[in-house]
């Protein structure tokens, strides 16, 4: 009943994500190429949840746990990985960018590639050590 | 570390996903227990060796690093 309490959850996050995402592209009359960026690494985390999500789904409808301790220590894992990548993202990519680049970056921008960054890192170190097995 | 899981599941025709729900996991962490990529908790490996009528001690081999 937890797991599929989590999946439901889960599920209407991807759902508001995405209608979040139509609303921006509709709304948006010149989309610039930053902004395609930002939507395809959007796409591709929303992407890389679903696949999680059904993964979770698959299990339930076995009769299998949605998650074991195996998952938890997994997620525990990615966790941290993405609260490092979050940390090091709020720092070195503004810093970086403006070196090479002189752009300076506003604190939304921030903001938004402290999640991004994390979110993704998150992710693909969920899917590495889901599919190492540790 | 090494597992007679796989050899003791034939024994009682059991599958991976079978023992997964005796014992409350997924299917692929038995996979990987078995591959020895996963070290189990206590508390699962007992779990694992009370579904396939053994003890941990017989379950497992322990290897000296």
């Amino acid at each position: 009943m937890k797991g599929k309490k989590e999946i439901i959850l889960s599920t209407v996050i991807v759902a508001l994500v995405l209608l979040t995402m139509f609303f921006y592209l509709t709304e948006t009359n010149e989309i610039e190429f930053n902004q395609i960026l930002l939507v395809s690494i959007v796409i591709i985390l929303v992407g890389l949840a679903m696949y999680i999500i059904w993964d979770k789904i698959r299990n339930v409808q076995k009769g299998l746990p949605g998650k074991d301790e195996r998952v938890i220590a997994i997620n525990y894992k990615a966790g941290y990985y993405g609260f490092i990548a979050a940390i090091w993202s709020a720092v070195l990519i503004p810093t970086t960018i403006n070196i090479i680049f002189g752009y300076e970056f506003d604190g939304g921008d921030i903001s938004a590639i402290v999640v991004l960054v994390s979110g993704f890192v998150f992710v693909l170190s969920y899917l590495y050590l889901y599919w190492k097995g540790k | 570390m090494k597992t007679r899981i796989k050899e003791l599941r034939a024994r009682y025709n059991l599958t991976q996903e079978d023992l997964a729900k005796k014992v409350g996991v997924r299917r692929e962490t038995i996979l990987f227990i078995e591959k020895g990529n996963y070290n189990p908790s206590l508390q699962l490996a007992y779990n694992i060796a009370k579904a396939l009528q053994t003890t941990i001690n017989e379950l497992f081999i322990f290897e000296d690093e």
